[in-house]
C-alpha cells in the first residue's frame, strides 16, 4: 500500500462509514413505505413509527436493566428492541384498523399517526424522565456493531470494512442492506409478494380473483411497521444512544420521497435513500467551512426536491424512448389503398 | 381510494365532529388516569381553565379575572381558523398540502419587512404588508402544486421539504440581514405603530383581525361554493378523471387550490407579525400548520364551520397549558388528543368493517349498505 495514499483512504473510509450511518435509517424506513405503497396502502406514518420504535427501544432497554440486573448485558438492548418493534407494529396496526375497519382516509390517518407518535413519545418521556428534550438521564443500552475480526494488520482495509474506529458497522446497517435484497426477493419470487403487488395494482381485480385483500393489506402495513421500526431503533440504539424529541427529524418523509424517486422498486429506493444520506453527510462536512448553518439545513430538502424533478424528467424521457423503440419494431405499415374523401363544401358561417 | 367521498365533502356536519372530540377526550382521560395522581382535577382544569372568571363582590362589583388568558384563546383561534381555511383549500381538491407552516413563516417575514420599509407612508404600510403576506403565501403554496402538476411530485413530500427551506430561510434572514441589534435577542425590528393592527380589548392582543377571521371564512366559502374555480376545485377533489373528461383545466385547478390555501396561510402570517408579535423572533416555533389540519378536519372542510372548530381547538390548547401549570400532567396530552381527534374525525364508520361483516354473515344487519 502506498504510504502517501493511506491518509486519504482512511479519510474516505471515515466518510464512507458516515454515509452508511446516515443512509441506514432512511433505507429501512423507505423499504417500509415501499412495501405498503406496493400493496396500495401507502403508510404516511413511517415517521411516527420510527419515533415510537426509537422511544420504546430506549425505554425497554433501560427498564430491562433496572428490572433484571442479573440478566446478561446483551439481553437488555434485545428486550428494548423487542419493545420498540412491538410499539411500531402496534401503531401500524392502529393505522390499518382506522383505514380498513373504520374507513378513515389513509393519508390523513397516516398524518394522524405521526401526530400521535410525536405527542405520545414526548408525553411519556416527561412522565418517565421529567425531561422534555431527551432521555439523557436514563441509562439505556445500544444494539451491537458487527466486527469482522482479524483485519488489524491492514489498517486501510480495516477502516473500510469495520468503520474508522475498527469497531465494525452497526448490525442494523447490515440489516438495512440485507432487507433490500430480502424485500426484492420476496416481492419478485414469492407468491406473497406477487399477491401483495396484485392488490396494489388493482384492488378490485384482486378481490375478484379471490385474494384475501384486507389480510394482505394488513400484512403490508405490519411489514412497513417492522421495517420502519428497525430504522427507528437504529436512531436511538446505534446512531445515538438516547432518545430525543422528534429524533426521526423528517427521515420518514425522506423515505416517502425515496420511493417516488426510486420508481417504486427496491433497488431504486435504495439508490434514492443513499442519495439522501449522502446529502446529509455533505451538509455535515460543509459545516467545517464558514457557511451559515441555516443554508446547510436547507441542503438535504433541496437535494430531495431536485431529485424528485430530475428523476421524473428522466422517467418521462425513458418512457418516450421506449415508445419510439416499440414503434420502430412494429411491422412496416402497408400502404392502404387510399381514396380521398370528397371535398366537403363547407357552408360559410354567415350562410352565403 | 375507497374512502374519498368523506374527505372532500362536508357531510353529516357537526355531529360527527363532536363525536370525534368526545371520543378523543375520553381516550385522553384514560391516558391521564394512567400517569396522574389527580386525573379528575387535571381534566377539570383542562376543560374549564381558559374561561375568564366573573366574580361579584359587594365593594368591587363585577370583576373579570383571567382576561389575558381568554384573550390568548381568541388570538390563537384567529390564527388557527386562517390556517384551517388554508388546509381546507388543498383538501377540497384532494391535495394533502402540509405546507402551511412554511407559508406562515415566509409571509410573516414578508409582512414584517414591508412594514419596516415604509416609514414615510403610514397609511399604506398595513395594506402593503397584507399584500406582501398574501402574495408570499400564494407563491409558496403554488410551487408544490405546480411541481405536482408538472412532475407528479408527491405534495406531502414537497410541502414538507419546502417547509424546511422556508423556516431556514426565515432564520437565515433574521440572523444575518433583517434584525435589530438593540432588541437584546435575535429578532426583527419592532414594527411601526402605523403597520400594527389596532388592539380592540385592553390587556390582550385581540385586534380588529378578530373580524377578519369570520370574514375570511365567508370569503373562502364564496370562493369554494360560488365561483367557477371553486366548482372546479370541488370537482377535481371528488373525481379527478371526471373533471378531466369534462374538460376542466385539472392541473391549473390543483395549483391554484394550493396557491389559494397559501394565501390564507399568508393572512395568518400577517396576523402573527403585525397583530400578535410585532417583532418576529428568530426561534419562532414551527408546527402550528399541523393544528390547521386538525381544525380543517374537525370542521369537515366546511369553511363556515372552521372558525368554530378553531375556537374549540384553541380553547383546548389553552386548557392544556392551564392544566400543566395546575397539575402533574404535562400539556403534551393535548398533542395526543389532537392526533386522536384527527383519527376519529376522518373515520367514516362507527363500527369496524370486520364486525359489520360478521354481523351481516349472521344475518343480524340486513339493512347495512
Amino acid at each position: 500500500m502506498n504510504a502517501e495514499l493511506t491518509p486519504a483512504l482512511l479519510l474516505a473510509a471515515a466518510v464512507f462509514a458516515a454515509w452508511l450511518r446516515a443512509s441506514a435509517p432512511i433505507i429501512l424506513a423507505a423499504l417500509g413505505a415501499l412495501v405498503s405503497d406496493l400493496a396500495g396502502v401507502i403508510n404516511v406514518g413511517v415517521e411516527g413509527l420510527m419515533l415510537v420504535a426509537a422511544f420504546f427501544g430506549v425505554l425497554g432497554s433501560a427498564y430491562a436493566a433496572l428490572w433484571w440486573p442479573e440478566a446478561p448485558a446483551w439481553a437488555w438492548p434485545l428486550a428494548g428492541a423487542g419493545l420498540g418493534l412491538a410499539a411500531s407494529l402496534s401503531l401500524a396496526l392502529v393505522l390499518g384498523v382506522f383505514h380498513l375497519e373504520f374507513g378513515a382516509d389513509l393519508i390523513v390517518a397516516g398524518i394522524g399517526i405521526n401526530l400521535l407518535a410525536a405527542g405520545l413519545t414526548v408525553f411519556l418521556m416527561v412522565t418517565v424522565s421529567g425531561d422534555k428534550g431527551s432521555t439523557a438521564g436514563l441509562a439505556s443500552y445500544t444494539l451491537p456493531a458487527l466486527q469482522v475480526p482479524g483485519l488489524g494488520a491492514w489498517p486501510v482495509l480495516d477502516a473500510w470494512v469495520n468503520g474508522e474506529a475498527g469497531a465494525g458497522h452497526h448490525m442494523l446497517v447490515y440489516t438495512a442492506f440485507l432487507a433490500v435484497a430480502a424485500l426484492a426477493l420476496v416481492l419478485r419470487k414469492t407468491r406473497f409478494g406477487l399477491r401483495l403487488r396484485a392488490v396494489g395494482e388493482n384492488r378490485d381485480a384482486a378481490i375478484a380473483a379471490g385474494l384475501p385483500v384486507k389480510r394482505l393489506q394488513y400484512a403490508a402495513l405490519l411489514l412497513s411497521g417492522l421495517l420502519a421500526g428497525l430504522g427507528g431503533l437504529y436512531l436511538s440504539m446505534g446512531y445515538l444512544s438516547l432518545f430525543q424529541a422528534d429524533m426521526s427529524a423528517g427521515r420518514g418523509f425522506l423515505a416517502l420521497a425515496a420511493i417516488f424517486v426510486g420508481a417504486r422498486r427496491p433497488l431504486g429506493t435504495l439508490a434514492a435513500a443513499l442519495l439522501f444520506g449522502a446529502s446529509a453527510v455533505l451538509a455535515a462536512q460543509l459545516g467545517l467551512l464558514d457557511i451559515p448553518t441555516q443554508v446547510l439545513f436547507m441542503l438535504p430538502p433541496l437535494v430531495t426536491l431536485l431529485a424528485m424533478v430530475v428523476f421524473s424528467e428522466r422517467r418521462a424521457l425513458l418512457a418516450r424512448r421506449a415508445t419510439a423503440r416499440a414503434v420502430q419494431r412494429m411491422p412496416p405499415v402497408v400502404p392502404m389503398p387510399f381514396t380521398k374523401p370528397p371535398a366537403e363544401t363547407e357552408p360559410h358561417a354567415d350562410g352565403h | 381510494m375507497s374512502s374519498g367521498g368523506g374527505m372532500g365533502s362536508p357531510g353529516a356536519g357537526g355531529n360527527r365532529a363532536l363525536w370525534a372530540v368526545a371520543v378523543a377526550l375520553v381516550l385522553g382521560f384514560g391516558l391521564t388516569c394512567a400517569v396522574s395522581n389527580e386525573p379528575v382535577r387535571a381534566y377539570r382544569v383542562l376543560l374549564s381553565g381558559p374561561l375568564p372568571d366573573v366574580a361579584w363582590s359587594a365593594d368591587a362589583g363585577w370583576t373579570l379575572q383571567r382576561v389575558t388568558r381568554f384573550g390568548a384563546v381568541i388570538e390563537d383561534a384567529i390564527t388557527l381558523s386562517l390556517l384551517g381555511l388554508a388546509m381546507m383549500f388543498g383538501f377540497r381538491a384532494r391535495q394533502f398540502s402540509m405546507g402551511a407552516d412554511g407559508q406562515l413563516f415566509l409571509s410573516a417575514l414578508a409582512a414584517a419587512w414591508v412594514s419596516v420599509q415604509m416609514p414615510g407612508l403610514p397609511a399604506l404600510a398595513l395594506p402593503a404588508a397584507a399584500l406582501a403576506a398574501v402574495a408570499t403565501g400564494f407563491v409558496w403554496g403554488w410551487i408544490p402544486g405546480w411541481m405536482k402538476v408538472r412532475w407528479g411530485a408527491n405534495e406531502i413530500v414537497t410541502t414538507l421539504m419546502l417547509n424546511v427551506v422556508a423556516i431556514q430561510t426565515y432564520r437565515l434572514v433574521i440572523a444575518r440581514v433583517f434584525n435589530d441589534p438593540g432588541a437584546g435577542f435575535l429578532a426583527t425590528p419592532l414594527l411601526p405603530d402605523a403597520a400594527a393592527l389596532a388592539v380592540l380589548l385592553p390587556r390582550t392582543h385581540i385586534t380588529w383581525f378578530v373580524l377578519a377571521a369570520p370574514l375570511a371564512a365567508v370569503l373562502a366559502w364564496f370562493l369554494i361554493e360560488r365561483t367557477t374555480l371553486g366548482y372546479q376545485i370541488r370537482a377535481v377533489g371528488d373525481s379527478l378523471p371526471f373533471a378531466a373528461r369534462a374538460g376542466m383545466p385539472v392541473g391549473r385547478t390543483i395549483a391554484l387550490a394550493m396557491g389559494l390555501g397559501g394565501a390564507f396561510a399568508g393572512l395568518a402570517g400577517l396576523h402573527l407579525s403585525n397583530g400578535l408579535l410585532r417583532r418576529l423572533p428568530v426561534d419562532l416555533t414551527p408546527g402550528i400548520g399541523f393544528e390547521g389540519l386538525v381544525v380543517a378536519l374537525l370542521a369537515r372542510n366546511n369553511p363556515k364551520a372552521i372558525p368554530v372548530a378553531a375556537l374549540l381547538y384553541a380553547y383546548l390548547k389553552a386548557g392544556a397549558q392551564a392544566m400543566e401549570r395546575a397539575s402533574d400532567v404535562s400539556r403534551e396530552v393535548v398533542l395526543i388528543i389532537q392526533a386522536l381527534i384527527v383519527l376519529c374525525a376522518v373515520s367514516e364508520r362507527l363500527m369496524p368493517a370486520a364486525a359489520s361483516e360478521w354481523l351481516r354473515a349472521r344475518g343480524g344487519l340486513r339493512h347495512e349498505r
